[in-house]
């Protein structure tokens, strides 16, 4: 309580505004920005609890510097916005920069395609969860968007006759599906990601968009239902920033470290999802996570399905080549979710490896050393590396590893989010838009595709800066803020430096990481979700007894890695609880109790004479779900699928069916 | 279904080698590269990012709490891991110029996928990062103690009332 009046008597005198000082943002090209807080910082090394706070103001703020939000900035400064990125990390430095795949685009560069065929793909490929607006508007921008990246610089491979080069990719087929498989993936070499990033952050900075490196997104900063801005912790120097916008875009990336084994960098900590949670707005399809079935164990880097092409095989505690029993004639080569679950079976068994028993072999010393030299050399540094283990002789720890989240934040094609209510139906929050990652559009529905990653973020974050210049004109005056807002954001942050209990945040991390990893997995049954979200709340409460040892300000990566643990717990929770309610198998989530797919029709069988189920007793819908903060506790709701495109004589809606390949 | 099924192998294949840290030059040593063509790099010379420039009136102390984040923080999981292991072992008793070394390997270059080539001597090194700090990094990522790395190390290392 102390805490919180001691911030808001901080705030309430302390606010300064950006016009006061010198106007850094608007001439300066430099990368990291003077911080305001420097000339009359207040903040020493030492135990201040003191928060200086600064004000600024936008016409448009990013919260998150990978593709989608460089491509949000750089689309927002060219339409002359007034725009400022927030972001934890460097803008090349973003997750994005691990993509090494491609941009899945209908050029028809390699043989003649088409974007409805890439639609359908999409919509196959989602599970029927996906919105076939957002689908249709995506898979159609998809060539502009691609040729836009090639105007602005990017340097795509090219065929021999100088058009862009396209390769295969899972999932992706010509003729509705009827084809053959179609080539639509553009890249950069191996370093499309990367491109990616270099080519947009070098460009939006010639549009003068004020990057705030190494500030961490606190909170939303909403006032009556409307988003007014975000709150701040600027690292370098402890200051506390609002940045007060109309408009105001999160483009945050995942929450893959919820889990103990994930292919994510350490700074896929779902903190949009949890900004927009604390707000009070819900989140959507969380339970839909993608395993890749071999990730090192622990590690989590991932390990080429080639290995398993080349010969290599995976083997239980008891020496067992297991995937005969599953797969008889795939064997190790069956398809990805296949594979993943057989790995979970036989540790949920009893035969997993290790002293925990809890992962699997992949075993290549059988194979001719001079092979594995040639074929997989980057296995066995890997495998060295990060394993310490010598493949010649020993097999690779492996365990299925997550790899995406479908879910995130609800919103419609333009890139605006949104609530739903029964009565209304969709509703537009105003002055938030979503994209990338971090957003539910939703195109990936219950699956996502390869490839089709990238093409998110850069159609959605090109789609939230025109949904903005449609909607607003630079310069627009800010409706008023209350002096005190954010002040529990501050609270929240002293409390944390401050925090004396007894479990260190490791510990706690630990603990729901190992708990989503065996309860909210590949592979789920009811009894073990219940039990997992059971643990999960229990771990949720411990969070009161938290303890961190950094009391400084300044750069404290103790107190942002715990700001971060709170944000993945509101994504850990909201994902196991939706997981449990969901029952039935779709896409990702697949569920041993309930094994089929529960439309509102029975796909499987001729329709006729079949009456549709009213939403309440299928699944072909969108969880939505919220979090009270202070209990943990999660209400889950329900929204219908947009199962219409955006031009019916133009593309025609896939109704659903039966997904096989 | 078989010609399908094969398809998605290739492609699974393929999938999986563009998520390797591949290399243009190379391809030879490489394998699994797929058939990933040259990169004409034309973005990096066309659109040159502002120079990065060291930081001045840092004290050593705020050097190290800063490169530690910066450490934790990459990119790509398997820079992640191991650099903040890389932190853990040698930040806190570099030498100031060491420090200077260091700020510039982890911060300047801006694919951080070089960072891991340049570690695990996939690619060579150019020479403005060579030095101390390079060797160390070098002989650190080779394991030759074998050790298990499953993951960053938690922060508690540095949990000695020191800072």
């Amino acid at each position: 309580m102390a805490a919180v009046c001691t911030a808001s008597r901080v705030l309430a005198k302390k606010v300064l505004s950006a016009k006061a000082l010198p106007a850094v943002s608007q001439s300066s090209r430099k990368l990291h920005f003077s911080v305001y807080g420097k000339n009359n910082s207040k903040v020493s090394d030492g135990m201040s609890t003191q928060y200086p706070v600064v004000d600024h103001e936008f016409d448009a703020v990013v919260v998150g510097a990978g593709g989608a939000g460089l491509r949000a900035a750089f689309g927002l400064s060219e339409a002359g916005f007034n725009t400022a990125c927030v972001t934890k990390l460097f803008p090349t430095r973003s997750h994005t920069v691990a993509a090494q795949g491609g941009i899945n685009a209908a050029l028809g560069n390699m043989e003649g395609d088409d974007w409805r065929w890439h639609f359908y793909d999409t919509v196959k490929g989602s599970d029927w969860l996906g919105d076939q607006d957002a689908i249709h508007y995506m898979t159609e921008q998809a060539p502009h968007a691609v040729v836009e990246l090639e105007n602005f610089g990017m340097p795509f491979s090219r065929t021999e006759d100088g058009k862009i080069y396209q390769r295969a990719f899972g999932g992706q087929s010509l003729k509705f599906g009827k084809g053959g498989q179609a080539h639509r993936c553009c890249c950069v070499a191996d370093r499309t990601g990367h491109s990616l990033l270099h080519t947009l952050y070098g460009r939006s900075l010639r549009y003068d968009t004020s990057y705030f490196v190494e500030y961490f997104a606190l909170d939303l900063l909403m006032e009556d239902g409307e988003c007014k801005g975000v709150i701040a912790l600027c690292m370098e120097d402890g200051s506390i920033h609002r940045f007060r916008s109309k408009n105001t875009v999160i483009a945050t990336g995942g929450y893959g470290r919820t889990y103990f084994s994930c292919t994510s960098a350490h700074t896929s900590t779902g903190d949009g999802n949890a900004m927009v949670t604390r707000a009070g707005l819900p989140c959507q399809d969380l339970e839909f996570v993608q395993f890749h079935p071999t990730g090192i164990y622990g590690a989590g880097c991932l390990i080429t399905e080639g290995c398993r092409g080349e010969g290599g095989i995976l083997i239980n505690s008891e020496g067992e080549r297991f995937m005969e029993r599953y797969a008889p004639n795939a064997k190790d080569l069956a398809s990805r979710d296949v594979v993943s679950r057989s790995i979970t079976i036989e540790i949920r068994e009893g035969r997993g490896c290790g002293p925990e028993k809890d992962h699997a072999y992949l075993q290549l010393h059988h194979l001719p050393p001079q092979q594995l030299a040639t074929r997989l050399p980057g296995i066995s540094e890997t495998a060295m590396i990060f394993a310490g283990v010598d493949v010649t002789k020993e097999p690779i720890p492996v365990l299925p590893t997550v790899h995406y989240n479908m879910g995130g934040i609800p919103t419609n094609y333009r890139g605006q989010v949104i609530t739903h209510t029964t009565e209304e139906g969709d509703k537009v929050v105003p002055g938030l838009f979503a994209c990338g990652e971090a957003a539910c559009a939703s195109v990936h529905g219950a699956n996502r595709l390869g490839a089709n990653s990238l093409l998110d973020l850069v159609v959605f974050g090109r789609a939230c800066a025109h949904t903005i210049a449609d909607i607003c004109t630079p310069g627009e005056k800010l409706s008023p803020l209350k002096p005190n807002a954010g002040e529990e954001s501050v609270a929240n942050l002293d409390k944390l430096r401050f925090a004396d209990g007894n479990m260190r945040t490791s510990e706690i991390r630990v603990n729901m990481q190992k708990t989503m990893q065996n309860h909210a997995a590949v592979f789920r049954t009811g009894k073990v979700l219940k039990e997992g979200c059971d643990k999960m709340d229990a771990i949720y409460q411990t969070l009161d007894d938290i303890k961190t040892f950094d009391r400084g300000i300044v750069w404290n990566t103790d107190l942002v890695e715990t700001l971060e643990l709170q944000n993945l717990m509101l994504n850990a929770v909201q994902t196991i609880n939706s997981a449990e309610q969901r029952q039935e198998s779709r896409g990702a989530h697949s569920r041993e109790d309930f094994k089929d797919r529960m439309d509102e029709l029975d796909y499987a069988k001729p329709l006729a004479g079949q009456v549709r189920k009213p939403i309440e007793e299928h699944w072909r819908k969108h969880t939505l779900s919220t979090v009270d903060p202070k209990t943990g506790k999660v209400t889950l709701k329900y929204r219908p699928v947009i199962d219409n495109s955006l031009d019916a004589e133009d593309c025609a809606a896939i109704p659903p069916a039966i997904r096989s390949y | 279904m078989l010609s399908a099924f094969v398809a998605k192998r290739l492609v699974s294949g393929v999938c999986q080698a563009s998520w390797r840290p591949a290399v243009a030059e190379l391809v030879t040593t490489r394998g699994y590269k797929g058939e990933a063509p040259d990169d004409s790099r034309g973005d990096l010379i066309e659109i040159p990012l502002p120079p990065w420039t060291e930081k001045d009136g840092e004290t050593m102390d705020i050097k190290r709490r800063r490169l530690l984040f910066q450490s934790r923080k990459r990119g790509m999981l398997e820079n992640c891991i191991l650099l903040s292991l890389f932190a853990k072992q040698y930040l806190n008793t570099m030498t100031e110029h060491q420090l200077r070394q260091y700020d510039r390997l982890i911060n300047e270059p801006s694919n951080d996928w070089d960072i891991y080539y340049w570690a695990t001597e996939a690619q060579p090194v150019p020479d403005v990062y060579t030095g101390e700090i390079m060797d160390l990094l070098k002989e650190f990522t080779k394991n030759k103690d074998q050790e298990q790395r499953l993951d960053a190390p938690n922060l508690e290392y540095l949990d000695k009332g020191s800072q």
